[in-house]
């Protein structure tokens, strides 16, 4: 035979209150020992991943951003890599021409290869997507003509031959994104779009928040120097 | 501490607790049920059984949430290139939120744990109350759902071909905790409710 309570305050009460507290002590200890960053796209978050096979002049490999970051690293510390990405299309006339000799130029003065710059090293890496418009079909092959800038290929880029881009040949990885994989997680709405990276793989800058200023402009004001 | 070490702190109450909420739990509470007598009964077993196993539960959770915000400050807590790799699951910013409102697993957990929690505490502290009925049913039916939650999770352990150890043992305490709350809700029915 079951019994019926009647009392005004019963054992929900006392139960309610000890499991509440025991809820916000576990917050209160989270809270207290760790600083969360969320993952996304917008500069002050995480970098999400970029994943796919890239192209790095000998072959295609697998591609691991995450491989770039150094979680110890402070800011002002100079001997940390940033990374620049440019998403970008080689069916898209701005990418094949400006932007192809602006990242021509950017690699150069900021990738390790000119002695005038006195920075934190930059790690170009562009990831190439094939962009729903008629006319911009895209291959590896294709990928490969560009980055190389391989004159008489056979290859179109821009409907014109891939050789003849504008900049000079790219020493650094491109990954394959045709599939637009990268693109939707990194919810990039158009080519060319950069970001800015810090070793310790939050995102200090973007195209797409600051309209107007170029990629060079936020690596001299963000990474860091031994002459400043 | 390894954090393979600190999980047996979650591990071993969760299959205490498992082990209690069966039908086998008598033969192993048998030489405590002198010193505490809730334990001979069947009843006070798998309220015993449940509470351990909530508890570890919501703690369980709540070290998984604590590691996914150590993991997104840029540190590592059970990093391996073994298959078991919380750090890789945890971690991964497309599996660790849950796909409708992207709130971390751990942090569900931890909420749900503790409901279930309150349900099996305030029932064993007034077992005969009209409402125990209710909370007995409701928490059969959340850790009911719960496996709707783990078959998903599972997936995507399969999709990153990891494992979180930290994860399965919430798994584990959800199924134990199911057992227990079916075990009360059919107790519940009967006259076996109140058999001392």
């Amino acid at each position: 035979m079951k019994y019926t309570y009647d009392d005004e305050a019963d054992a929900r009460t006392t139960a309610l209150i000890r499991v509440m507290a025991l809820f916000f002590v576990g917050i209160m200890i989270i809270a207290a020992t760790t600083s969360p960053i969320s993952t996304g796209t917008k500069e002050g978050e995480r970098a999400p991943a970029l994943e796919g096979k890239s192209y790095n002049g000998s072959g295609w490999s697998d591609f691991n951003l995450e491989s770039y970051w150094d979680p110890m690293w402070e800011e002002g510390d100079i001997t940390g890599q940033w990374v620049a990405i440019e998403f970008m299309d080689t069916d898209c006339p701005y990418c094949f021409n400006d932007a192809a000799q602006k990242i021509s130029q950017f690699a150069y003065d900021f990738g390790g290869s000119n002695a005038e710059w006195d920075g934190a090293m930059v790690n170009f890496i562009a990831s190439v997507a094939e962009l729903n418009i008629d006319g911009h079909d895209s291959s590896r092959s294709e990928i490969i003509a560009f980055r190389n800038k391989i004159a008489d290929s056979g290859e179109t880029c821009n409907q014109q031959d891939c050789g003849s881009r504008q900049g000079s040949a790219h020493n650094f990885p491109y990954i394959d994104d045709l599939d637009l994989d990268n693109m939707k997680k990194w919810k990039v709405s158009g080519t060319p779009s950069y970001y800015l990276i810090q070793p310790d793989g939050i995102i200090a800058w973007s195209s797409v928040e600051n309209q107007g200023e170029s990629l060079s402009d936020a690596i001299l004001t963000l990474v860091p120097r031994e002459s400043a | 501490m390894d954090s393979n070490l600190q999980l047996m702190l979650y591990l071993i109450p969760t299959i205490v607790g498992l082990l209690l909420v069966l039908p086998l739990g008598r033969s192993i509470v048998t030489p405590f049920t002198e010193r505490y007598t809730s334990l001979a009964t069947e009843r006070g077993r798998i309220f015993f059984g449940l509470i351990i196993t909530c508890i570890a539960g919501a703690a369980v959770s709540f070290q998984t949430l604590w590691i996914s915000s150590k993991i997104s400050e840029g540190g590592n807590f059970c990093s391996s290139n073994a298959v078991f790799s919380c750090d890789d699951v945890i971690g991964n910013a497309e599996y660790n939120v849950d796909p409708i409102l992207g709130l971390p697993w751990g942090g569900i957990g931890a909420v749900v744990f503790c409901i279930l929690l309150y349900l099996v505490y305030s029932s064993s502290k007034e077992p005969n109350a009209d409402w125990v009925t209710l909370h007995v049913k409701l928490g059969a039916l959340i850790t009911f759902s719960g496996f709707f939650v783990i078959g998903l999770l599972v997936y995507y352990e399969i999709q990153m071909e990891k494992i979180c150890q930290y994860c399965s043992t919430a798994h584990l305490a959800n199924i134990a905790a199911f057992i227990g709350f079916f075990r009360l809700m059919r107790m519940n029915d009967s006259s076996a409710w109140n058999e001392s």
